[in-house]
């Protein structure tokens, strides 16, 4: 909890250039003020009774005491600013309507991505399939995927031959093996890489 | 003068005067004729049938030979509202009625009078970036409304396909209630971010028919209520001593008489000699029938030098909803007195002022609210056979088939008035018993040795 809110806050009653005025005036002419006139508030910081300071026509308070007391006592920090109920009703919709549409766009990008991912896929499973004739041929005639995308099929060489170049990853990585794309670890498992994966 | 003065203030007072039923107000008698003129005039309005002359004018003439003419010129006088001495000595004169409250007071409604008058709804304020928010958010509303739609057509066409072809009876009913979740889980998306919802809710006008506010009173209540509770029957040992497991689902606000209770607390003996009030606050949709047990766990049997338990209180069959929350113990037992019907009584054991004897630790006084199975009533005469002393809560809750929704918890020691309760209870026998802690006698005194060092 910000305690500067408890803490009282002294303001200088007029313009806060009025301090340098009093001490300039008091400097020059210290005398201006007829000693006869009472004052009561340069004895000390309060030495008002409370029920003396409550009634009008007291003593004006010395701006300089106010505004020495505002310099010396006034918190670091200011007040916390809080909204008022409607305002802070107001926020709070703003506010949620700016994180559902986030939310929105984020599950839209995602949905691009894996749109795009997918059809990549079903190209490259279309090229697997293609014989030397433009014709599909079945799966079983075609040559392998997945983690052997250069064995050959039944129907040899025909089939597939540009997905065959095209999963070839010769100059993909530069000259690093793509094993080192996993972070390198200290300890890392003793089979690190999964090379029988598949996606089915 | 100023009785020529016409401000918004003064008129949204008139019409905050018109709007109140004559009823109500009880003033003076001029002051009523004021009323009554209002409300018949207002009455004509809703009626729109060409009366030829309103009864008022007869009435008017005759409270116009009471009221001078100089005091007519004030206008309308509100003892609600009146705020300037001088109106307020009108008041009193022309009235003869005291002005309500503070000044301060006054002024304050008098000012948020007048801002009503000319107060745009909130969800109208012409904030550029607030109103495109509440476009979007509407948007959003239609789309999960449209999803509510389509996931129930999709629950129906589910529900009339063949279990062989969906899998399994079993596999059908488990993605039946999965897509049932999801329809509740669209209901409390679709209003969870209408600023009109949420400032309604914080102004307690929630309807808790509604889902969207059964769900916010449960977050709620989960926030903090609960937490404090679970805290409470971990600390007070609630679960191993009362019943093995305890997942309260309901919100239980305990007091007895004014005093409302928190969990845990102290309560002075004469305040719990009445029986308490209870108000449960249930967030699922539904009536229910409960079941209201209090029972003490810290009963000191100094025979066996051990506590056991005793029953203080068991009523049946008291329905509510979410909308039904108070349990008004004390009114039901006078309904109790007066019925004929013995079946239809609820109480079966009738409350039992709490006792500590002096000396002796504090009890823990736990309230249970068992919920009965499928809102089945039970046999309350039955269970007037019930045994106070050493009443085992778990095995009644067992018998009865019952569910703890609700518990809270209130501790009782000895204090001043303790005497008399006991004494109006019949066990005054107990009254100038006083418990002591066994003295432990210390080790004999052996002399420390090096050995021992």
């Amino acid at each position: 909890m910000n305690l500067s809110t408890f803490r009282p806050v002294f303001r200088p009653i007029g313009n806060i250039s009025r301090l340098g005025q009093a001490t300039v005036l008091s400097q020059n002419a210290p005398f201006t003020r007829s000693p006869t006139t009472p004052i009561t508030s340069t004895s000390s910081f309060s030495s008002t009774a409370n029920l003396q300071k409550r009634k009008r026509g007291g003593p004006a308070p010395d701006p300089r005491i106010t505004s020495i007391r505002y310099f010396l006592y006034h918190p670091l920090t200011p007040r916390p600013l809080h909204f008022s109920r409607l305002r802070y009703l107001r926020h709070w919709t703003i506010h949620r309507a700016w994180m559902l549409f986030l939310r929105k766009r984020r599950r839209a990008e995602e949905l691009d991505l894996e749109r795009q991912y997918n059809s990549m896929r079903d190209a490259c499973e279309h090229l697997r399939l293609l014989d030397g004739n433009g014709m599909r041929v079945s799966d079983a005639e075609a040559g392998g995927q997945g983690p052997d995308p250069g064995s050959l099929g039944v129907k040899g060489k025909d089939v597939g031959r540009i997905y065959r170049s095209a999963m070839l990853k010769r100059g993909v990585y530069g000259s690093v093996p793509i094993e080192y794309a996993r972070a390198q670890t200290d300890f890392p498992s003793r089979d690190g890489w999964n090379h029988a994966w598949t996606r089915d | 003068m100023a009785s020529v003065k016409p401000s918004g203030r003064h008129f949204s007072a008139c019409f905050k005067c018109i709007r109140t039923p004559a009823s109500v107000n009880v003033n003076g008698t001029s002051r009523r004729f004021l009323q009554v003129s209002a409300s018949a005039r207002e009455e004509l309005q809703t009626q729109s049938t060409p009366s030829p002359t309103p009864p008022p004018p007869t009435m008017k003439s005759a409270a116009k030979k009471e009221v001078p003419e100089y005091m007519q010129k004030w206008g309308e006088l509100d003892a609600q509202t009146v705020d300037e001495k001088r109106e307020e000595r009108r008041l009193v004169r022309r009235e003869g009625v005291q002005p309500v409250g503070s000044r301060r007071r006054r002024t304050i409604l008098n000012r948020m009078a007048a801002n009503r008058a000319d107060e745009i709804a909130f969800e109208q304020l012409p904030f550029q970036a607030f109103q495109e928010a509440r476009k979007f958010l509407l948007q959003d509303r239609q789309e999960k409304l449209k999803a509510i739609e389509v996931q129930t057509a999709r629950i129906n066409n589910l529900m009339e396909q063949d279990p062989a072809v969906s899998g399994g009876s079993s596999a059908k009913e488990a993605r039946l209630r999965s897509m049932r979740n999801h329809v509740q889980e669209l209901i409390i998306l679709a209003d969870i971010n209408d600023p009109v919802v949420k400032k309604k809710f914080e102004d307690g006008e929630g309807d808790m028919n509604k889902p969207i506010y059964r769900y916010l009173a449960d977050q709620k209540w989960r926030k903090y209520k609960r937490l404090i509770l679970e805290q409470r029957i971990s600390q007070l040992n609630l679960v191993p001593d009362f019943l093995p497991a305890l997942n309260p689902v309901a919100d239980v606000d305990l007091g007895f008489g004014r005093k409302d209770v928190a969990p845990g607390e102290f309560v002075d003996s004469a305040l719990s000699e009445q029986m308490p009030r209870l108000k449960v606050q249930t967030f699922e949709p539904g009536e229910k029938l409960v079941s209201v047990v209090v029972v003490d766990a810290d009963v000191p049997v100094l025979s066996k030098d051990s506590f056991t338990t005793h029953c203080h209180f068991i009523a049946s069959n008291i329905p509510i909803s979410p909308t039904q929350t108070s349990i008004p113990l004390i009114r039901i037992g006078q309904q109790d007195n007066k019925t004929e019907d013995v079946s239809a009584r609820k109480i079966a054991l009738p409350w039992q002022a709490p006792y500590s004897i002096r000396g002796a630790p504090y009890h823990r006084l736990a309230v249970f609210v068992l919920e009965q199975k499928d809102a089945k009533a039970l046999d309350v005469e039955a269970l007037k056979n019930t045994k106070r002393a050493g009443y085992n809560v778990r095995a009644f809750v067992e018998k009865h088939k019952l569910n703890a929704i609700g518990v809270s918890v209130f501790r009782t020691k000895w204090d001043d008035s303790m005497a008399g309760v006991m004494e109006r209870a019949g066990l005054k026998d107990l009254v100038n018993v006083e418990l002591k802690r066994k003295r432990i006698e210390p080790l004999p005194y052996k002399r420390r040795t090096e050995r021992m060092r």
